[in-house]
């Protein structure tokens, strides 16, 4: 993967972008895009993009390719992989800070009489 | 005992069917899935984590009765998401009725009280709603992030059985259960009239949210037994008695993983229920395409190591069952007895 940008895909990938510059690195941010709980914004060698939920990908055919739900709505969007020169992670990361340990935190600080800004990773969970 | 005799009937000739075809995999229950949309937002559930667009959308009633058809288990489990948001759940429950289909319905139960009285449902043998219940009040509403759903959720237990539904209830244990406050659990369930309970551990598939939470294997077992040890004389457990043998660490076996194929907007889940490596657009891809080897315990893949979930296992329990004479009778013998 090549062309990384944006927070540090160690805690959400959200805002990251990647580059497909060889087979590897597309099969990588493939996957990635995969794991995803988020949209993704795939853009393709004739100059278009792709907005929408990468739900599947297969790479065990002669020809690999990945699918999508547009955002939009309408039927599944199937991309070859050698269609495919970049992806961005344009969505926002429905996992993200939805922890059991989160709505606990909350649950504890609301029994004291704490409330927690809604921007709180704390205020987030469940 | 606690699965009617004409359950029994239609899933051991059924198993018994497939054995004498010669088919080493065949599903037993198929998990479908109409929609991921839910009115809980549960820690433990990967499910509803997904954009809007994706919650929005369901599948059309024609897609769940051709999948149900495509794939031909004998049982169909309706999870989710939350199925009574599904606008077409009442035709879905008439159409696997009239394919004499054994339904579990599982449910919150926060919808369940006024769709019944809505008359959306008619009992029937082959129709149960299996309750999410995950234990005593204080832990169950814990379990979903919301307070009350316990007191709503028995709320719709007493009046689905006072209405003559078969009614169980399906029980996640994590990590942290206290076995006596389960065993407590069991009886408030008993004296409900539920029907049965079925279990399952916790397991830290992927893409749940709440990673640490869920058990390891040992762990497991340890928990179950303490649960499960001397039993109250009037628990009932819906599920195969092998498969609480498996999960108190009395039995070993290996996973069955298209044992309870997944069905949902994505297409036939791969490979498993819990694990999302892939979709397949129809039920004999999954079948041929999926690389089995590549799971379970003995395939050394780390993600099944410490699973021991019901949809891999209960599928396993059953096949014993139907496999040889011993394994017969010793199911015989666990029904009739103790776990």
């Amino acid at each position: 993967m090549a062309g990384g940008e944006g927070p540090s895909p160690a805690s959400s990938l959200e805002g990251f972008a990647a580059e497909a510059t060889d087979a590897a690195a597309l099969r990588e941010i493939v996957e990635k895009a995969f794991d995803y709980r988020g949209d993704v914004t795939v853009t393709t060698r004739d100059g278009g993009c792709q907005v929408g939920y990468l739900f599947n990908r297969n790479h065990d055919v002669p020809h690999p390719f990945l699918q999508m739900l547009p955002t939009a709505g309408g039927l599944p969007q199937s991309i070859l992989y050698a269609d495919v020169v970049s992806i961005a992670f344009t969505g926002r990361d429905t996992a993200s800070g939805k922890s059991y340990w989160a709505w606990r935190k909350r649950k504890e600080a609301e029994r004291a009489g704490v409330i927690l800004p809604p921007d709180s990773p704390s205020a987030s969970g469940g | 005992m606690s699965v009617p005799l004409s359950q029994m009937w239609t899933v051991s000739t059924y198993v018994l069917g497939q054995k004498l075809r010669g088919r080493k995999r065949y599903p037993l229950v198929l998990m479908l899935e109409p929609l991921f949309r839910c009115n809980l937002a549960c820690a433990g559930c990967g499910k509803i984590q997904y954009p809007a667009h994706i919650l929005k959308r369901q599948l059309t009633l024609e897609q769940c009765l051709g999948a149900v058809d495509e794939c031909g288990a004998p049982m169909v489990s309706i999870p989710g998401g939350e199925p009574l948001m599904y606008p077409h759940i009442g035709g879905l429950v008439e159409e696997l009725v009239k394919r004499k289909k054994y339904i579990y319905l599982c449910t919150n139960a926060i919808l369940l009280k006024e769709k019944l009285e809505g008359g959306v449902f008619t009992p029937s043998k082959y129709l149960s709603f299996s309750v999410h219940m995950d234990g005593l009040r204080e832990e169950h509403d814990d379990s979903v992030c919301r307070e009350g759903v316990y007191d709503d959720a028995v709320a719709a237990i007493r009046e689905a059985v006072g209405r003559g539904f078969r009614v169980t209830t399906n029980t996640t244990v994590f990590d942290g259960t206290s076995p006596m406050r389960m065993r407590m659990f069991f009886e408030q369930m008993m004296d409900l009239g539920v029907e049965g309970m079925m279990l399952s551990p916790g397991y830290s598939y992927s893409k749940a949210p709440d990673q640490e939470h869920f058990l390891r294997r040992q762990k497991t077992q340890e928990l179950f037994s303490q649960m499960l040890s001397h039993p109250g004389k009037r628990w009932r457990f819906n599920q195969s008695p092998i498969f609480l043998q498996f999960l108190m660490g009395k039995r070993d076996f290996e996973c069955t993983p298209w044992g309870m194929p997944a069905y949902n907007i994505f297409g036939w889940q791969r490979p498993c229920y819990l694990l999302q490596e892939g979709y397949t657009a129809t039920f004999q891809d999954l079948m041929d395409t999926t690389r089995w080897e590549d799971y379970g315990r003995a395939s050394g893949n780390e993600k099944c190591q410490d699973c021991m979930v019901h949809c891999g296992y209960e599928s396993t329990a059953v096949d014993y069952t139907f496999s040889s004479w011993r394994g017969f009778r010793e199911t015989v013998t666990a029904t009739l007895g103790t776990p």
